[in-house]
């Protein structure tokens, strides 16, 4: 049985009228890792024997008539999230041995519903990138053409599910990463509302911007994962208890009457022309089902990235400093303490790791705080003002969701600043703690393909499901075939 | 960025850099710390009284003692050595 391009929600419906059983269902996308990951490089550790017991669980639990939405759902986790017993790499070598003595919350969520763990699939080192390069493991290619990259840092968990290897997949996203590589690999990928989703077991990257979310093959499958790992946590103080039912409970019904934001200013010429023609097609298209398309400016964008960089590299410097090689961790030599801890970061980060721990500890140094750090904190500010008061007259945003599609391996190595202007599209939504998702609106001449983003108000994610659905609804989508 | 600047975050950071590497890196961090130095341009103030009102923090749970990890699975990815973690001798 291929299920290589199945969704959560057919295979639920399969699951729970015995057309297969879990077990079934896990062999087959094992088998598909197996026959085909070599060429792709997404996993960094296969469970199969996890698999195969969550598989046997889920059954139980389907035969006596109590299934969850995910019982038996064949899935994969990106590598930053911590799981009881499995090694989490964050595609380090400073965490090439690291097991985790328990699970992220949004973890623990997925096993209450007795989900089937295929593995943990690569990204970039510690979700700094995005390109799925920088990681010390598995440089992850695109299932559409090996030879570009899938785009990252949850690069391995979109080409995972581009590729059939798994259902679905969870990533992180920081600063676009589940966005962007789920735009370069044609699949759908939400970044929750910041505070939705608990970070407890997601290993810190930039805390006041990081957030869990799904990467699946339908806006309707990235809201069963977001109904199963939402909500607040003790554990999770900046997680918020706001209440929902289902995020799917928009799903089919019109966008007649929606307003859609078209902000002017990621329509400009950094973008390329065939990005921009196929996403304002697709503004057209909701037009034609009754929206309204309402120009708007998001001014700030031409400092987004700076804003970006100083805030998320400071708190990567921070977070990144417990890395001494004493409790866990890669660890050095030295004949002092102060030896020992640098051998071991020396050894144990990569080369943009280190660049991003030296950006911060400069930003946050003596006579440069106010100049960079303070400033882009007002930048945030003035970032949040700008998208409210945009939602004053409009439901969601649509944007590109990448410049470009996905360039060749090898393009933006060794050219730091080049990687960083790639995220402009995509920073200001971490910026300002917004949901957003994407999902692919069309292919480039070389059938690469194109990926556009709806951005929502604070925890209105059932909206942008609602209007990503209803485009997924007229797209007849190309998948990848290896 | 200079070398004796580039020098001092390295100290910060707690990481060290051949010259070769160091020469690389110098490299790079002038091209970041020029595009960052744009926002320069920007004429804006932050204003902390504004701060964590847009983005909503949940409110702190109580801090209530409750039963923690095993120690053996604290230990798991280090050599424990008495149940202690082993570091080289941090005073003379």
């Amino acid at each position: 049985m291929d299920l290589k391009n199945i969704t959560a929600a057919k295979l639920r419906k399969m699951l729970d009228s015995r057309e297969i059983s879990a077990a079934e269902a896990a062999s087959e996308f094992l088998s598909e890792i197996k026959k085909n990951d070599g060429k792709v490089l997404s996993f960094i550790t296969v469970t199969e024997d996890e698999a195969m017991k969550n598989a046997e669980a889920a059954q139980k639990r389907i035969d006596a008539g109590n299934a969850a939405p995910l019982t038996g759902i064949p899935l994969a986790l990106k590598d930053n999230l911590c799981t009881d017993g499995i090694r989490t790499t964050c595609s380090s070598k400073m965490l090439g041995d690291f097991v985790p003595p328990y699970d992220a919350t949004a973890v623990e969520k997925l096993k209450a519903q007795d989900y089937t763990l295929l593995g943990k699939v690569s990204m970039d080192e510690f979700a700094m990138g995005g390109s799925t390069q920088t990681s010390a493991f598995a440089k992850t290619k695109n299932p559409y053409d090996t030879e570009c990259v899938p785009g990252g840092s949850s690069g391995g968990s979109a080409a995972a599910v581009s590729a059939g290897f798994c259902t679905a997949a969870l990533g992180s996203d920081t600063g676009g990463s589940i966005r962007q590589p789920s735009s370069f690999c044609g699949v759908t990928g939400l970044k929750p509302t910041y505070g939705r989703v608990s970070r407890y077991g997601l290993v810190a990257f930039a805390s006041s911007l990081d957030q869990i979310g799904p990467i699946a093959r339908s806006a309707e499958d990235c809201g069963l994962i977001l109904n199963a790992i939402a909500g607040a946590d003790p554990h999770d103080a900046t997680s918020k208890d706001v209440p929902f039912t289902d995020f799917n409970e928009k799903i089919g019904k019109s966008v007649s009457g929606m307003k859609i934001a078209i902000p002017k200013e990621f329509y400009g010429d950094a973008v390329d022309e065939e990005v921009r023609a196929s996403v304002m097609n697709a503004a057209h298209e909701y037009e034609k089902m009754g929206a309204q398309l309402v120009d708007c400016s998001i001014s700030t964008l031409k400092y987004a990235v700076q804003a970006y960089y100083l805030i998320s590299s400071a708190e990567a410097a921070s977070n990144l400093s417990r890395y001494d090689g004493i409790k866990y961790g890669l660890r050095g030599e030295g004949h002092s303490f102060d030896e020992m801890i640098r051998d071991s970061r020396n050894r144990g980060f990569g080369a943009e790791v280190k660049r991003r721990i030296l950006l911060g500890n400069y930003a946050l140094s003596s006579g440069y705080y106010d100049a960079y750090y303070r400033k882009a904190l007002a930048l945030k500010q003035q970032i949040i003002a700008e998208y409210n008061a945009v939602f004053d007259k409009a439901d969601v945003i649509l944007t590109p969701t990448a410049p470009s599609v996905a360039y060749k391996i090898g393009v933006q190595d060794n050219d730091p600043v080049k990687m960083y202007t790639a995220d402009i599209c995509t920073v200001t939504v971490n910026i300002a703690g917004l949901p957003a998702i994407n999902t692919t609106c069309g292919y480039n001449a070389a059938g690469m393909p194109i990926g556009m983003s709806i951005v929502g108000k604070r925890f209105d994610e059932a909206t942008i499901i609602q209007t990503a659905d209803a485009f997924e609804r007229t797209f007849t989508p190309v998948r990848c075939t290896l | 960025m200079d070398i004796a600047t580039l020098d001092h975050i390295c100290a910060l950071s707690k990481l060290n850099f051949t010259e070769d590497e160091q020469k690389e890196m110098l490299g790079q961090m002038t091209d970041i710390i020029g595009l960052m130095d744009t926002i320069k341009d920007y004429d804006i103030t932050y204003d902390d009284t504004k701060d964590h009102n847009e983005i909503g923090y949940g409110d702190l749970r109580k801090d209530i003692p409750a039963p923690s990890f095993p120690t053996e699975k604290l230990q798991q990815n280090t050599t424990p050595r008495d149940n202690c973690y082993v570091v080289p001798k941090m005073m003379e």
